[in-house]
């Protein structure tokens, strides 16, 4: 009787850490840097290209970087926590970017606002790009 | 480090943009695809600042 081998449910349904785990961290620290490892370089980068635009556009804006600091409220702790994991989410960019003081203060002002978020998104457009990358190193997705 | 005066239409231009190329290349499986709804985003995105903004300017009187 011949045999066939297929993966069971488990091993489907939960792709070894050894497959993703690197290519998803360096998607974290250098945007599009997953999709370089598993040689998707035009995808790479394109994603490269806009969160890193994105991010230096927020940066010369005077966007605001969040610290994880509790607020006088629940919703200002809740923006300041939910702020830091997003722009934390931009990797190398945000570390950097903190370690040689360009991280600004809160400035009033629609420009600096508009740079908040042009930080805050690049940081979640990396997320999309790091889950990408998951999904490529796991299979899910050429 | 150079400082940016951006107008609120040049701000919601560039991030529709940057927005739209990364959505595009993340959410869809195939190049045409991925082409096709990144120009969708952008497309919305575009519609939704002039729509939003002249109901702003309508009902501003």
């Amino acid at each position: 009787m011949a045999q066939t081998t297929t993966a069971s449910p488990l091993q489907a349904g939960n792709p070894s850490a050894q497959t993703w785990f690197l290519p998803v961290l360096a998607a974290w620290l250098i945007p599009g840097g997953g999709h370089f490892l598993l040689k998707k370089s035009g995808r790479g980068a394109l994603i490269l290209a806009s969160v890193v635009l994105m991010f230096f556009f927020g940066l010369f804006m005077r966007g605001t970087m969040f610290t994880p600091e509790k607020g006088p409220d629940y919703l200002t702790s809740l923006i300041n926590y939910g702020g830091f994991v997003c722009d934390l989410a931009a990797g190398a960019l945000y570390i950097l970017s903190s370690v040689f003081g360009y991280a600004q203060p809160d400035l009033p002002g629609a420009v600096h606002d508009y740079g908040t978020k042009f930080l805050v998104t690049a940081g979640l457009l990396n997320i999309l790009a790091m889950v990408d990358t998951w999904e490529i190193a796991t299979g899910k997705k050429d | 480090m150079p400082k940016i005066n951006l107008s609120h239409f040049e701000a919601a231009f560039l991030f529709s943009l940057f927005t739209s190329v990364v959505m595009g290349i993340t959410t869809k499986k195939t190049n045409p695809e991925r082409l096709h709804y990144g120009a969708y985003c952008f497309g919305c995105f575009l519609l939704a600042l002039f729509g939003i903004g002249w109901v702003m300017k309508l009902g501003h009187g």
